[in-house]
């Protein structure tokens, strides 16, 4: 018994130096994820700006429109078939990196996601809020910034965290462009030796310590937040 | 409690319409002049709310147009948030920053828009809260205040910007009672001291005793006013009197 697990322990990861599909692939999961979170943001952000400018002033009103369609559309078909769509149809003539891709394809997902998230946040926020810091002298962009972004952060925190652990997992289907990824990588390993339990396993495992990590580092952040609401 | 005559607001035919049906104001012009402490009391609905909410454009007019310091603030031109500076308002929820301390409360605007440096601004804000009794709550936060004392900071949050004039958006109505006193001594202190104001309230004493002038408005449009002495004894308006005999 111990026998045939150490057996298939080498034969899985030590053997041909095959750990390092699950190594690389990591690298690559991390840094899609990394950037694609970042192009998530940015794109979040702008596009909550624009959403709640509009609900609450009636100002960018094209803005809030072009905005609109980028929502229905992203969210309204499955990622896998954006992320093939950009790489088969919107860069089918060019030969760009898998990587940068992914990480488009995964950020402007994302995007979607994170703008809701931000404006569902902004929109809590007790229009007194609003009104106080308008009434002291405030334009419109510097009530955004000085009070209600900070509160909407607070609370939204929570399910951007929540975003972000489920765009981790979603990178998981990058093998779709032949993008070597955690998965994938795991994949191959199994395609290799015939054992699917060990390397997939493995790759399970991994992005289970990840999300756990990520989970605790989100906790932490949100306690040290909440200093205030004592 | 003097005036030398300057007019501080004036107000030309103010209308406000809600959707194209509830007229909320109905062709209100006034004028507010200087070191007055005007007081506009009414049924709820009667659009006092909107009229003071319209003087710092928090509620914009439907026509109409509102004078602060000579400047016609509702044309598209002025840069309102600049004269917002000089109008300090408190409302009803005293809506301060929760996520800031109280001290951060009140020189967040005057570090930012009046350019004070940190320690200027916290010396002043040390200065207002020692006025109102609060300074041990500097490194407080809001959420740590009773009612009372988030309404006096919101007061002196306002008053930190060397405002002309204050407007208080019913400021007692979501105290608890035992609490309503010492905002109406803050106020009536800031009275004393000769500041312009302009009060919606439900509270009938501080009318009679601090104002110069008490306004009434009912359906969008001012019905009556004059000296508290007489408004309140002698009422003209059926719908004043009504009024008056409800409340007092």
């Amino acid at each position: 018994m111990l026998q045939t697990f150490q057996d298939k322990f080498y034969q899985n990861f030590i053997e041909d130096n095959r750990w390092k599909y699950i190594a690389e692939g990591l690298g690559i999961t991390l840094e899609v994820t990394f950037f694609a979170v970042i192009i998530g943001i940015v794109i979040g952000f702008l596009v909550a700006i624009v959403r709640s400018t509009y609900d609450k002033t009636g100002k960018l009103k094209i803005l809030n429109v072009i905005c609109k369609i980028y929502l229905t559309v992203i969210r309204g078909t499955p990622v896998v078939v954006q992320l093939l769509i950009i790489y088969f149809v919107i860069f089918a003539s060019t030969d760009v990196d898998k990587v940068i891709v992914a990480i488009m394809a995964f950020g402007l997902n994302s995007g979607a996601y994170v703008s809701e998230i931000f404006r569902s946040g902004i929109m809590s926020i007790d229009n007194g809020q609003f009104e106080a810091g308008r009434s002291l002298g405030f334009n419109y962009v510097q009530t955004m910034i000085y009070i209600i972004m900070p509160q909407a952060f607070k609370n939204v925190l929570p399910a951007l965290g929540n975003e972000f652990i489920v765009l981790l997992k979603e990178t998981s289907v990058s093998g779709y462009i032949a993008l070597q990824d955690l998965t994938k990588g795991g994949d191959i390993i199994r395609s290799r030796t015939y054992d699917a339990l060990f390397p997939l396993l493995a790759v399970a495992f991994i992005y289970l310590i990840m999300v756990m990590i990520f989970t605790k580092l989100v906790n932490m952040l949100e306690r040290r937040l909440r200093s205030s609401d004592h | 409690m003097t005036t030398n005559g300057d007019v501080l607001i004036k107000v030309k035919d103010l209308h406000k319409v809600y959707h194209n049906r509830l007229h909320a104001l109905d062709g209100v012009s006034e004028e507010i002049l200087k070191g007055e402490v005007v007081v506009i009391v009414g049924p709820s609905g009667s659009g006092k709310s909107t009229f003071l909410r319209s003087l710092n454009l928090l509620e914009v007019p439907t026509t109409g147009q509102v004078y602060f310091e000579g400047v016609d603030i509702t044309s598209k031109e002025t840069d309102i948030d600049r004269h917002r500076q000089k109008m300090g308002m408190v409302f009803q929820h005293f809506n301060l920053f929760p996520h800031k301390t109280i001290l951060q409360n009140i020189t967040l605007a005057p570090i930012k828009l009046l350019k004070k440096s940190k320690e200027e601004a916290e010396a002043r804000a040390m200065e207002l809260l020692k006025l109102v009794g609060l300074e041990e709550k500097a490194n407080a936060y809001p959420s740590q205040l009773s009612g009372g004392q988030k309404q006096r900071i919101a007061i002196i949050r306002s008053l930190a910007m060397d405002p002309d004039v204050m407007l208080f958006d019913e400021p007692t109505s979501a105290l608890d009672p035992e609490m309503v006193g010492e905002v109406l001594e803050l106020m009536k202190k800031l009275a004393n001291d000769g500041m312009t104001m302009v009060v919606v309230t439900h509270e009938m004493g501080f009318a009679k005793e601090v104002a110069t002038r008490v306004i009434f408005m009912d359906e969008g449009k001012i019905k009556e006013q004059g000296a508290p002495k007489e408004f309140f004894e002698n009422p003209k308006e059926p719908r004043l009197k009504d009024f008056l005999s409800k409340i007092l």
